[in-house]
């Protein structure tokens, strides 16, 4: 999911284009489907589970086709922002005898279109589970992020599953995601029938990963809050990857933190990125992120500040114990590899421009 | 060839300031060369903003003020007149007023500031003009070859963060960091504090223990002091976590240098944590109350917290090592309080002491009190189930019996000690 803004404006709903012509049969695999197929990690896990013989077929649900659909994959253009979109959903979960369902429909980026981010996240999610409760799925797979904890002083250095989502009520990026999970637990408790896998990513640094994040280390001076040097977790994007394809085949019921080993300050992040921190008092830091957020020059509203300024480190170990993930990217690793291939980025650019 | 390059000059550099006066350096005898060879060059306009910056500092400087001092000296010699110093003087004021004289450093300046804010551009490019002036495409590719390498990350990491390692622990101790600290801690530690220490062998060499210490001192120095104790005096060298307080552990720059140097915030689930990886770990449970106290309560044990290090201690089946601290007191005696500089700073409270903040970060080091720190007979929690952690009524006879061990080691040192400064 990468890159939110893939998803695109608004569409219209409109006939799905290459379903119709295969005919129907009970396949002898897994029937996955994608919603927000199209976001950076959905159109991965297509080409991942292109490859797996245990899936026998992908139903890809976004508004544009993934470029990684092959051979398995069906898409049907679908947005979650349209009012009738659960009936046609459970249709399509009907008819394609869907049993595994993804929901990745989430914004990996704050944006400025917080009606439309509201109307795709939180009614979205709603959406998607009155079309479960229509036609129920055998397992639901939600992407969360671990930034729902919300950044404070109050954080114990390793936050369990258990720890209530305290993330900014002034965010809106974060409150339409804690009301997606919400809904999904209470989903959760009412139909028993669905096994309800919740995955709590921590923020995804990787090689060709796009998000707010990716573009805050790869400014040349990347602002800080200066006195403040809070511990940093990243996952690197293949960890993101090989967890949703491990809840996708084991049937593990449960919310899960799924982060990188190891925590880094974010001073030494910014050093192994190369950058150069400027760190800023924190009472003009808000005002001044706060200014450059309505001009649209920053990556990210300054609830985000917080971030840069208290702890918010999940454990990993029930992910360990109970899903038997065990990322293979540490959070240094995950930043030199992020790091890596910015420098190859900022020598293109030498390159390329004048 | 650009490895050569790598390897003495812009990266050998300690700091990014000596790698840009380094990289300064080549550029007056390349200039002409990458002048005339490579007019597309992006660096050119940096070249040739930089080249007449330099040829014209020293033209006019003999040009303008030598007049000027020629004939100041000549008329020195005629007659040593009032008028002769005036224009002596003078020369003097147009020299230092002279903006031919101020533009190299303005120069300098600026093109250190370029440096730092285009790090990647001026090292990747300041040795191709040197390097190859020749080929347009060849010294590129070597550049990229460069800014892909592991090496190169490494080595740019390193000069960055030369004196922090690249990696912390869970909790974020800094090993390097906090080994470059040590001599300082050393200092304090064996001459002005010339630390006592009796029953270290109290203290196991393996295996979960809690130190449970009294909090003394208005600036708490005691949790580093217990460490370098157990790094200098203990067979095991064994390492220590201490738990310090939200207010000290969130204040701009003091919590991020006590986190690297092993601090970790207090609460439950972090004792938990690092007890359930059989650390050593000290507990300070007065906490603020402890430090905030006024000098004439000194020695006087506060509230031990709600029994919360008891709990946690009969949960993991962890030891409880009462440990006592004298000499703290003294060494930061708090004369009073400032309550508008602590609202407005949002601390619990500000000390001020006969050191600080009068004598500044120097005031920190306080008194030269003598301490001495003894480490009393383990009190041993196997006999309980993890259960009885909810027993309130347990809890508080371990607690206060804990909290009398304590005190009563402290009346028993106050007693012995003959002075506060000499032991």
């Amino acid at each position: 999911m990468g890159d939110g803004e893939r998803e695109g404006p608004t569409m219209t709903d409109t006939k799905d284009h290459d379903a119709h012509a295969v005919t129907k049969v009970t396949p002898p695999g897994r029937v996955v489907a994608l919603t927000g197929a199209d976001g950076f990690l959905g159109r991965n896990l297509i080409g991942l589970l292109e490859d797996d013989d245990r899936v026998s077929r992908i139903v890809a649900l976004d508004v544009e086709r993934p470029a990684t659909a092959g051979r398995k994959t069906r898409f049907y253009k679908v947005d979650l922002t349209q009012p009738r979109v659960d009936a046609r959903l459970a249709e399509i979960f009907a008819s394609e005898q869907v049993d595994t369902l993804l929901h990745m429909a989430f914004l990996s980026s704050p944006t400025h279109a917080s009606a439309w981010a509201h109307e795709l996240e939180s009614v979205g999610t709603l959406h998607v589970l009155n079309a479960c409760r229509e036609r129920p799925v055998h397992k639901f797979v939600l992407w969360s992020h671990t930034i729902l904890y919300g950044a404070s002083p109050r954080n114990p250095n390793f936050l369990p599953e258990t720890h209530p989502l305290r993330g900014h009520s002034e965010s809106r990026f974060l409150r339409d995601k804690i009301e997606a999970e919400q809904v999904v637990a209470s989903f959760a408790r009412s139909s028993p029938g669905t096994l309800v896998t919740v995955l709590r990513l921590a923020p995804i640094l990787g090689p060709t990963v796009k998000n707010y994040l990716t573009r805050y280390l790869g400014r040349s001076m990347v602002p800080t809050v200066m006195g403040f040097d809070p511990l940093m977790q990243f996952l690197h994007e293949v960890d993101a990857l090989a967890a949703f394809k491990l809840a996708v085949m084991r049937d593990i019921p449960g919310v899960f933190n799924i982060v990188g080993d190891g925590v880094l300050p974010l001073s030494t992040v910014i050093h192994l990125t190369g950058r150069i921190g400027l760190p800023i008092p924190h009472p003009v830091m808000y005002p001044i992120v706060s200014a450059l957020w309505t001009a649209q020059l920053s990556e990210a509203p300054p609830t985000f500040v917080d971030y840069a300024r208290w702890l918010c480190v999940a454990d990993g170990d029930k992910a360990l114990r109970e899903l038997k993930f065990r990322p293979a990217f540490t959070t240094r690793e995950a930043v030199l590899d992020y790091a890596h291939s910015q420098r190859m980025r900022d020598a293109h650019l030498l390159r390329t421009t004048p | 060839m650009a490895r050569k390059v790598l390897g003495n000059d812009p990266f050998g550099g300690d700091s990014p300031k000596p790698a840009t006066a380094s990289a300064k350096k080549p550029v007056p005898p390349a200039k002409k060369s990458a002048a005339a060879a490579k007019k597309g060059e992006k660096k050119k306009p940096a070249v040739t903003q930089e080249a007449p910056a330099i040829t014209a500092a020293p033209a006019p400087a003999p040009d303008s003020p030598a007049p000027s001092m020629e004939k100041a000296a000549g008329a020195e010699v005629e007659e040593p007149s009032l008028e002769s110093v005036i224009a002596q003087l003078d020369a003097l004021l147009d020299q230092a007023r002279d903006p031919a004289e101020s533009r190299p450093l303005l120069d300098r300046l600026a093109s250190r500031l370029k440096a730092l804010t285009r790090p990647e551009e001026e090292r990747a490019l300041a040795p191709a003009p040197a390097a190859a002036p020749v080929l347009d495409d060849e010294p590129f590719d070597a550049a990229r070859e460069l800014l892909g390498s592991d090496y190169y990350l490494r080595r740019w990491g390193q000069t960055a963060i030369r004196d922090r390692s690249e990696e912390v622990d869970d909790f974020g101790l800094d090993p390097e960091y906090a080994r470059r600290w040590q001599p300082v801690w050393d200092l304090l530690y064996d001459r002005w504090w010339r630390v006592e220490v009796e029953g270290i062998e109290n203290v196991p060499t393996t295996g979960r223990v809690a130190l449970v210490a009294n909090h003394s001192g208005a600036i708490p120095l005691d949790g580093i002091m217990l460490a370098t104790a157990l790094r200098k005096e203990h067979p095991g060298a064994r390492p220590l976590r201490w738990l310090a307080e939200d207010f000290i552990f969130h204040f701009p720059f003091a919590g991020a240098y006590l986190n690297r140097l092993g601090a970790v915030r207090a609460c439950q689930e972090n004792a938990e944590r690092l007890l359930r990886k059989d650390a050593c770990l000290a507990l300070f449970p007065e906490g603020v109350k402890g430090i905030a106290k006024p000098f004439r309560e000194r020695y006087q044990l506060q509230r031990f917290g709600r029994g919360g290090h008891i709990k946690l201690a009969i949960r993991t089946g962890t030891p409880i090592i009462p440990v006592t601290i004298v000499g703290a007191e003294e060494t930061y005696p708090m004369l009073f309080q400032s309550g508008r500089l602590s609202k407005m700073l949002g601390l619990p409270f500000v000390p001020i002491t006969p050191t600080f903040p009068l004598l500044g970060p120097l005031g920190l080091a306080g008194l030269p009190a003598r301490w001495k720190i003894v480490f009393g007979e383990p009190m041993a929690m196997d006999a309980y189930r993890p259960e009885q952690s909810e027993d309130i009524v347990l809890v508080n006879r371990l607690n206060e019996k804990l909290r009398e061990t304590i005190q009563g080691t402290l009346d028993r040192l106050l007693r012995a000690r003959q002075s506060v400064f000499k032991g």
